[in-house]
């Protein structure tokens, strides 16, 4: 695999700097009496050959020492672009960079960090039963962190944005309205108050939904973590132990992972162990439907990987990772959804948020957020808190948007902890009845 | 690590040797950079991975890289070298990227300071098995009462070399790590504990750590729940460690700068309890944050941040001193000045006797995912797990799900009440960094709970 990247920053009105990397190195995995992984970045052969060997003499220990190996695939994948990330000058990043920082200045925000990323990946997946395949990726990302001061009160922004694609997708953005609505929000989130503690119907818009599928679906649905292979770090599933499918919320919550979404900042052809990805359904209609597998996982239910196995580079071992995780579309328009609600509270987007290690006890902290009376948004709420369980979300879902929308994020797993690049989506959705703090 | 280079004088077995180093800051100096800072690190590591009693994984990273940081005036530009054979390439991409780019005005230099070394910095690797030590670390937990047991370990040996205009400076670090869990029906107890290359650590090491995460995940099989509220608590090493972890950056003069701490003003002034000392002790080899000096090839020291509860100093690089008229605490990050490895100095009081000693608090053990709504103030939930206990009347009564510690960094500082004589060199995953950590006692701390 090599990578090679590129990134720069802007903080409060001055140029932070710019940083490339380019790295490249092959993992091979071996299978004995148990598994062992050699990392190795030379082209010297015998140095290769050295940590080959060390790999093999470690692999002659007891342990778990089976994966599904799958069928023998031949094939290469490239993801397109438009505007190339090779022909996007340094000049042109910078002055992106520079007039979205006068942008946010405009707005009166004291806090201004914008950041911009691109990187291509080029693989190649070889194994010992035939496997052959080549792919590119290209994906660029951009991130800005906004900070609005009104006396000792502190309203933050964080934003992140990617996708698979050339520097088109920047330009899609429309970044300056963005800042704009973002910074007028922060503005009337300051001077607003937070709510009276109690139980509320809600909506909450495709922010919130895409990163409850992602923490309290996409997570727990990881078959390793079911099994207990991440059991020290970031922990087992609230799913380990039951008997499937089991029921975790309403008819109407169906939760999909799809690394092939096209653009998706994780979209990928093959996975990082050469097994085609494919849409699940991770959740049906409320009850578990299919769980995320690499190849190793895979094998603890004696069937084949399902193409979710991903390292963020080429010296991390392959995990069962999500990609593209998001809340199902129903029927709803975002008119009949509030129209539903007498007195309730629309969350539109998150703040501080976290969960449990078993994926069941969480909290998301409202960023954007409004009354709603009578059907109809009214004034601005801050910082309302949602700190739930996972079947107690999922079940008091009675209607889902038909509206699509997904943020970008870099999701974290493993020791050495891996980051890689996924979307998180949904529907603006209702809730009945939620406790709000 | 059979087969692998263990001791510093194998210099020819490194991959990125003195000669390349040395050829490649003459280019630098060549193109004509007015300042460089480059970094070269060989590390070899081993890590073995466990779950379900066993093991899973062996992974084997034999790595060499070169971190480039150069400089035109104002002008800056990095990047990793991994290949030498793309060494003229990437200074090219280096020139014409720190040229095409607007000055850093926030840069003011690299160190020109000469500086004086520790002379002791070059240990050697720790030899041992990993899957026998890993092997009897699970072995001594299923002995105490675990039912199945999950980890890492690791064997880390790093030869770091940093060079500047001004400076040469060479040190090995890394070490040992474990990180185990043990379970035990719906309960679970976790140790983090990492030694550097002059401890001594054995298999015997691994078998107390095995053993005290069964004891914690067997402490009560009783649940107990409270109301959301303020409480006394008694963090733990983990605990207190994951939250200085997470918040130390807002001691970073860079963050002062950009906005994002409310300690601008508070130098000289009370911030903590009065028996809080935190320090950073970079030149402590007992521990696996060991370094000799900081990405601009300064010479690392011990620096008070907190002195008996008021704010001494933040963590400086060269440029953030020159712009406070203070002086470099040997802690670049050239742009970004960081902690190396934070300590809680020992207080006086056993844990023991804190928890005898209180009457209606909790005991928590384990925190994890700790987030900010407001990186300004410090205001930041985080999720404790592997032993969260309901202490009443000086003993243990239950144990609690599902709450958090929904609080702000400056209140959990300034409430600290008690700090226990023992101490951990915690460290696990990406949650608590390299640290020496003590049991505290915090009172007011903001309880919140699921609905």
């Amino acid at each position: 695999m090599k990578i090679t990247s590129n990134s720069l920053s802007y903080r409060n009105g001055s140029f932070e700097g710019i940083d490339f990397t380019s790295e490249k190195g092959y993992a091979v995995r071996v299978l004995n009496n148990s598994i062992a992984i050699a990392y190795i970045d030379s082209e010297d052969w015998d140095k290769a050959k050295e940590s080959i060997d060390l790999a093999l003499k470690k692999s002659e220990s007891n342990g778990k020492n089976n994966i599904s190996l799958g069928n023998a695939i031949k094939d290469n994948w490239i993801v397109q672009q438009k505007k190339k990330i090779e022909d996007f000058s340094l000049e042109d990043k910078i002055s992106i960079l520079k007039d979205n920082d006068k942008e946010m200045e405009s707005h009166g925000t004291a806090v201004r960090i914008n950041g911009m990323a691109d990187k291509l990946i080029e693989q190649r997946y070889r194994n010992s039963i035939g496997s052959d395949i080549s792919g590119n990726i290209y994906r660029v990302s951009y991130i800005y962190v906004m900070g609005f001061v009104n006396g000792g009160n502190f309203e933050q922004s964080i934003q992140q944005f990617g996708a698979s694609s050339g520097f088109e997708y920047i330009d899609s953005l429309n970044l300056a309205k963005r800042i704009e609505e973002d910074a007028k929000g922060l503005k009337e989130s300051a001077d607003s108050r937070q709510p009276k503690e109690g139980d509320y119907d809600i909506i909450v818009g495709p922010e919130i939904s895409g990163i409850t599928a992602h923490e309290s679906c996409g997570h727990p649905t990881e078959y390793d973590r079911i099994i207990g292979r991440e059991g020290a770090q970031a922990g087992e599933s609230f799913l380990t132990g039951k008997k499937f499918p089991y029921r975790v919320g309403s008819d109407e919550v169906s939760i999909i992972d799809d690394p092939t979404y096209p653009l998706s900042y994780g979209y990928y052809r093959y996975d990082d162990e050469g097994t085609p990805a494919r849409k699940r359904y991770l959740y049906k209609n409320g009850m578990t439907n299919e769980f995320i597998l690499n190849r190793e996982s895979a094998y603890f239910l004696n069937t084949d990987s399902n193409g979710g196995g991903r390292s963020s580079s080429w010296d991390m071992e392959p995990l069962a990772r999500m990609s593209t995780t998001y809340i199902e579309p129903g029927d709803y328009s975002f008119e009949e959804l509030i129209e539903g609600i007498k007195h309730g509270i629309y969350i539109k987007s998150f703040t501080e948020w976290n969960i449990d290690d078993i994926r069941f006890n969480e909290k998301y902290v409202g960023k954007d957020a409004f009354y709603i009376e009578n059907g109809k948004i009214t004034s601005r709420v801050k910082r309302p808190t949602i700190e739930t369980n996972t079947i107690k979300f999922y079940s008091s879902v009675d209607a889902v948007g038909k509206d699509l929308e997904f943020t970008a994020g870099t999701c974290g797993k493993g020791d050495p902890e891996q980051g890689v690049e996924v979307w998180m989506g949904g529907p603006h959705i209702r809730l009945r009845k939620v406790h709000i703090k | 690590m059979d087969g692998w280079p263990t001791h510093p004088s194998q210099e020819g077995a490194y991959k990125m040797n003195e000669s390349e180093i040395q050829n490649l800051v003459n280019k630098l100096e060549n193109k004509g950079f007015t300042e460089y800072a480059v970094t070269s690190i060989n590390s070899r590591i081993e890590q073995v991975r466990f779950s379900q009693n066993s093991i899973d994984l062996t992974n084997l990273w034999d790595e060499a890289n070169f971190h480039v940081f150069v400089a035109i005036g104002k002008k800056i530009a990095s990047t990793v070298l991994k290949d030498v054979a793309e060494m003229d390439i990437t200074i090219d991409k280096l020139w014409k990227s720190a040229n095409s780019s607007p000055e850093n005005r926030s840069f003011a230099g690299i160190n020109p300071e000469k500086q004086k070394y520790p002379y002791n910095v070059n240990h050697r690797a720790v030899q041992h098995d990993l899957h026998e030590f890993s092997q009897a670390a699970i072995q001594s937990a299923l002995d105490n009462g675990a039912e199945r047991v999950a980890g890492t370990a690791y064997n880390i040996f790093e030869k770091v070399r940093t060079s500047t205009k001004y400076n040469k400076c060479e040190y090995t670090t890394g070490g040992i790590e474990l990180n185990i869990r043990s379970f035990r029906g719906g309960f679970s107890g976790q140790e983090g504990i990492h030694w550097g290359l002059q401890s001594n650590v054995s298999k015997s090491d691994f078998e107390r750590m095995g053993s005290e995460s069964a004891e914690t995940a067997r402490v009560t099989e009783r649940k107990e729940s409270i109301e959301p509220g303020k409480y006394t608590v008694i963090m733990s090493p983990y605990v207190i460690g994951n939250i200085i972890s997470s918040c130390a950056e807002s001691l970073s003069y860079y963050s002062v700068e950009t906005g994002m701490s409310s300690f601008g003003d508070q130098i000289g002034r009370k911030v903590a309890g009065d028996g809080v000392n935190l320090v950073d002790d970079p030149l402590d080899s007992t521990g696996d944050g060991f370094r000799a000096c900081d990405d601009e090839a300064t010479a690392t020291k011990k620096n008070r941040i907190i002195t008996d509860g008021q704010l001494n100093t933040f963590f400086h690089s060269y440029s953030t001193a020159v712009r406070s008229g203070s002086r470099t605490t040997g802690n670049a990050g050239i742009i970004l000045p960081m902690p190396w490895q934070l300590k809680i100095l020992p207080g006086r009081t056993k844990l023991s006797d804190m928890i005898s000693g209180m009457k209606n608090g909790l005991l928590i053990e384990n925190c994890w995912y700790t987030r900010f709504q407001d990186y300004r103030n410090g205001i930041f939930s985080t999720v404790p797990r592997d032993g969260v206990f309901l202490v009443q009347n000086g003993a243990i009564k239950g144990d609690l799900s599902g709450i958090r510690i929904s609080d702000s960094f400056r209140n959990i500082l300034s409430n600290i009440e008690e700090i226990s004589s023992e101490t951990k060199n915690a460290k696990w995953w990406q949650e608590v960094s390299s640290t020496n950590m003590p049991y505290v006692k915090v009172k007011n701390v903001n309880i919140s709970r699921a609905f």
